[in-house]
């Protein structure tokens, strides 16, 4: 069964942002469907908790907001990366990595 | 958050919690339609897709507030740190604007500061006298106990009466006498002249002030027949012993008394004020007399009790006394006067009416400004208008306004300080004997406070007008009016004549206020007081001697001698004794009897019956003099004679009315030859015939009708004062008293004296009119100037703004007296309008004059017409000026430049 993102460990969900917009400027909606294509079903996020990491984000300064118009005319904020949120995705990039590489050993080795 | 303030704006971060809550329902509401979209696509049904979209949204309220919760604190700061950087961004500005026309930022701070400067000055008087609490502790239970008698006037009080309202009173803690008076006080053998105030024993318990030095009066000073011991002020202290610790024990001498310093108090505890010294009264004895009214009385209330129920108390236990013993007391009641009251009494009207007259002058100083600012703001109109045009809002235009008139103001507040203290300064030389407490005047915190908040205050009025001109016009109008016309236009015209003419009618009832009192001042100066008031010295003494059966032939034998001395120096052609100065109503006054015929002398007893017959009682003011006092004086004898060497100590007693008394109490005429006995006033029970009558004099009041006076022979009746006035009419009245000062202590080193003149003495009567005067005076003619100025510039301005009609009217043939003709039109037009406003609300404003004035109508015509006439002549000459320079306009010149 699909997981719940509320599930993910504290700070998933906003690497897992960070990660979607190195892609460009997206709306809400967009960063919600790129994750959970990419996350190939297994990861199901609750909307309002990624508004939520959205807004943290952009609270702290890693990412930023503009109103824009979305492909259908309809008035959208869109969110983009800002250098802080960039060298943040990196280092927080590595610590994911090695994080889970050290949770497979332990889970392997059993 | 670290973005750059101007970013923040260009991307428009939210600018309230509203903000932030619509911005987020917009955001939600877009994804879940994008949502339901992509589930319809699905081939969920529409009302499917919204409750699954819902669904998979979670939580929204729970996500605004978390939002809300995260935003506005942040929100809060980024604005708070926007709003201090455009602060600094328009200081900067301001102080630019400021360095660009230096001109008017200096008239503008020096007028605001004048008007600042001036109602500070006096708030500070006001501050001092009014408003600060007395330097006691507990200074509210502080009372000042008076009786009343059947007139309703108040009375001292006698010893009787006040030991029996110390001992029945409920409301008072402590209650003790005090009489002040002159003594001669002698160190190493000379003397000075102190004020000497002699108190019962609760005094200092009353006050509650302890010594700062030595001890305070002990039970064992204060019995009957005690060697004398004395207190002395810290002034006088420093001034006779340099401060030295040694005067503990120091015995002084008063006449032959030997009296011993125990203690020195404090400084700013005197009271009364002006006190150099204090004795204990009991030594004396006390008088069993109910009508001995000799002594003022002080209270302290007990705690919790009113001045209210403490004058309810007084008024009973009095009340009750004179049932008790009947036409024996004069007191037939009595009240509470809080002791703050009793000392400011009417010098508070008089502060509150110069400091009503000092802020007209402060609305006038702003009026001035505000017409000059106005003046600017037209020509900076398109700078605001570029302004407003590249995205500053009104309020943020009303923002840098209100820096910069806070700048002016801020300047203006400085400069008000400085003259407000140099102000202080100069009331205090003009007057402290008016203004009681003067001592306790000082720059403190209220004061500063009182500055800053005007200055404040003005600072808004003046933004608020120059926002209100400054962001009136539109931009396109703005900008594509050429220099010529210079912005505002008439409207920006007509502000500025309704300025002036406000400024012109508050000028005027300050005018007319100055008028009234100058015309009253004038009036009493021009009184005749029935006196010689011009060429005449005063040497002020102090004869302290025992009053054994001796008293009267040795004060007769020094005062014979100083009258020779005195007649012995050029210029001196006469001499008079008295035991009160010109100008006072004696030195005493009271209930006189009149007896059948001078051969008997009645017992105390018999008097008290004949007091209560009013056939055979009279009223009058007491003074000793001698026959040359009326040569002197001047004073001229209307019939009989005055008193002459026939008239010795121990013969027939002969006294000396005026006409005023002569009429009153003897009106068919007959009052020569009448036998009268004054003895309540100097204890001499001894009948006296009148033998002349002389004219009438004026005495303490200018104002006032004279009062009937006794004269009695100094050589015969002891008096009851130890102060003897020696009088000279002298034709130099300096080269008198610098003689008289060097020949008088020959006669006797340790009678101390002051000497004064006569116009001196005069003169202080009359100074709360001449204070008054003086600086109503001041203020009108600032004013007056101010209104020029205002005058000046509306009208150049009027004359800048139309130089192109004018040129064309030259050009077409108008004469020049026919351009200075239409300038001064307005002018004329202007302070026509200013003039009649503030002659009707000086008809409204000058009633609170009216205690102040004599004989002259709060509403006088003269006083009207005069300023009226002055102030319309004044705005034509400020508008002539202006008026000359349109006449010698140069048509081409004019049109070519425009």
């Amino acid at each position: 069964m699909p997981r719940d993102a509320s599930d993910l460990l504290h700070g998933t969900l906003d690497v897992l942002v960070l990660k979607t917009l190195s892609w460009g400027a997206m709306h809400g909606y967009a960063i919600a469907e790129w994750i959970e294509r990419r996350g190939g079903g297994d990861l199901v996020i609750v909307d309002a908790a990624l508004y939520k990491a959205l807004h943290r984000l952009e609270e702290s300064g890693a990412i930023t907001s503009e109103w824009g118009l979305s492909d259908n005319k309809r008035r959208a904020k869109y969110y983009s990366l800002t250098t802080r949120g960039r060298a943040r995705l990196r280092s927080e990039s590595e610590t994911w990595k090695r994080y889970a590489l050290a949770v497979g050993r332990i889970i392997e080795s059993s | 958050m670290h973005v750059p303030s101007g970013v923040r704006r260009a991307f428009r971060l939210p600018a309230s919690s509203g903000q932030i809550t619509r911005d987020l329902e917009d955001e939600v509401a877009f994804h879940v339609a994008m949502r339901v979209q992509s589930l319809e696509r699905a081939g969920l049904s529409h009302d499917d897709a919204i409750a699954q979209a819902q669904r998979k949204f979670g939580d929204v309220q729970d996500l605004h507030d978390y939002c809300v919760a995260l935003e506005v604190p942040h929100m809060q700061r980024a604005q708070a740190r926007e709003r201090l950087s455009s602060i600094a961004q328009d200081l900067r500005f301001a102080l630019r604007q400021m360095r660009r026309s230096p001109a008017f930022a200096l008239i503008a701070s020096l007028t605001l500061a004048l008007g600042v400067g001036a109602t500070t000055a006096i708030f500070s008087v006001v501050n001092g006298v009014v408003l600060k609490p007395l330097p006691f502790s507990d200074p509210q239970q502080l009372v000042q106990l008076w009786g009343i008698d059947a007139n309703g006037r108040h009375l001292h009080f006698a010893d009787p009466t006040f030991d029996h309202l110390l001992a029945e009173n409920h409301t008072l803690s402590a209650a003790a006498e005090y009489n002040t008076g002159d003594m001669s006080f002698s160190t190493n053998g000379t003397a000075t002249r102190v004020t000497a105030a002699g108190v019962s024993k609760e005094f200092f318990r009353v006050l509650n002030v302890r010594p700062e030095l030595g001890r305070s009066f002990a039970p064992e000073d204060q019995q009957k027949g005690s060697p004398m011991v004395i207190l002395i002020s810290h002034g006088l202290w420093m001034r006779l012993f340099g401060g030295s610790e040694s005067v503990i024990g120091t015995i002084i001498k008063s006449g032959e008394t030997p009296i011993t310093i125990i203690g020195v108090l404090p400084a700013g505890k005197e009271f009364p004020a002006g006190t150099d010294a204090w004795y204990p009264r009991e030594p004396f004895g006390e008088a069993t007399s109910y009508t001995a009214h000799n002594w003022n009385v002080i209270a302290r209330v007990k705690d919790g009790v009113t001045t209210e129920a403490a004058t309810r108390d007084v008024s009973m236990v009095l009340r009750r006394l004179h049932a008790a013993v009947g036409d024996a007391t004069w007191t037939l009641d009595g009240t509470a006067i809080p002791l703050r009251d009793q000392i400011i009494g009417s010098v508070k009207v008089l502060l509150l009416l110069i400091l009503g007259a000092s802020a007209v002058l402060l609305l006038i100083a702003c009026a001035n400004v505000a017409n000059l600012l106005i003046a600017r703001m037209a020509v900076r109109e398109s700078e605001i208008a570029v302004r407003v045009a590249i995205g500053a809002g009104r309020g943020r235009i009303a923002q840098q306004l209100l820096i910069e008139t806070s700048l002016l103001a801020a300047v203006g507040c400085l400069g008000g300080m400085v003259i407000a203290a140099a102000g202080m300064k100069m009331l205090l030389v003009l007057r402290p004997a008016l203004i009681p407490r003067v001592g306790e005047l000082s720059l403190d915190w209220r004061v500063l406070v009182f500055a800053v908040v005007i200055s404040a205050a003005t600072a808004v009025a003046l933004a608020l007008v120059a926002a209100w001109r400054g962001t009136a016009g539109d931009l396109r109008a703005a900008l594509s009016q050429s220099q010529r016309t210079q912005g505002g236009g008439g409207a920006s015209y007509r502000v500025r004549g309704s300025l002036v003419v406000v400024q012109l009618a508050m000028t005027v009832v300050l005018l007319i206020g100055a008028g009234l009192l100058a015309r009253s001042f004038v009036g009493l100066m021009s009184i005749d007081p029935g006196f010689r008031t011009h060429g005449m010295v005063v040497a002020g003494t102090v004869f302290d001697e025992p009053r054994d059966t001796n008293y009267i032939g040795r004060r007769s034998v020094y005062y014979q001698q100083l009258a020779e001395r005195a007649l012995a120096i050029p210029g001196v052609t006469s001499v008079g004794i008295s035991d009160a100065p010109p100008f006072s109503n004696g030195s005493s006054n009271g209930e006189f009897l009149v007896l059948d015929n001078a051969g008997i002398k009645l017992a105390p007893s018999a008097l008290e019956g004949m007091f209560n017959d009013k056939a055979r009682t009279g009223y009058a003011t007491y003074r000793t003099a001698t026959g040359g006092y009326f040569k002197a004086m001047g004073i001229p004898v209307l019939s009989g004679r005055v008193f002459d060497a026939t008239d010795r100590a121990g013969g027939p007693e002969v006294a000396v009315i005026n006409a005023a008394l002569a009429h009153k109490r003897w009106p068919n005429g007959d009052a020569m030859g009448k036998v009268i006995e004054f003895g309540n006033i100097d204890g001499d029970l001894t009948p006296m015939t009148i033998v002349g009558i002389v004219g009438d004099t004026r005495e303490q009041d200018l104002a006032a009708d004279p009062l009937p006076a006794v004269y009695v022979d100094f050589d015969q009746r002891p008096g009851n004062s130890n102060e003897m006035f020696v009088i000279m009419a002298a034709t130099n009245e300096a080269g008198a008293i610098a003689a008289a000062r060097r020949a008088f202590p020959q006669v006797r080193a340790d009678v101390p004296m002051r000497f004064l003149t006569v116009e001196d003495i005069i003169g202080r009567s009359v100074d709360s009119q001449r204070f008054m005067l003086l600086l109503v005076g001041i203020f009108g003619a600032v004013a007056l100037l101010l209104a020029t100025l205002g005058v000046y510039s509306v009208i150049s301005y009027l004359v800048a703004q139309r130089g192109r009609e004018i040129s064309i009217r030259v050009a077409l043939g108008a004469s020049a007296p026919q351009i200075v003709h239409l300038v001064l039109k307005q002018g004329v037009t202007l302070s026509l309008v200013g003039a009649i406003i503030g002659g009707v609300a000086a008809l409204a404003a000058t009633r609170v004059l009216k205690r102040l004035l004599y004989q002259v109508s709060p509403t006088d015509p003269i006083a009207f017409a005069t300023v009226l006439v002055v102030l319309c002549g004044v705005a034509l000459v400020a508008s002539y000026v202006p008026a000359r320079r349109a006449a010698a306009f140069e048509p081409m010149d004019v049109l070519r430049g425009g």
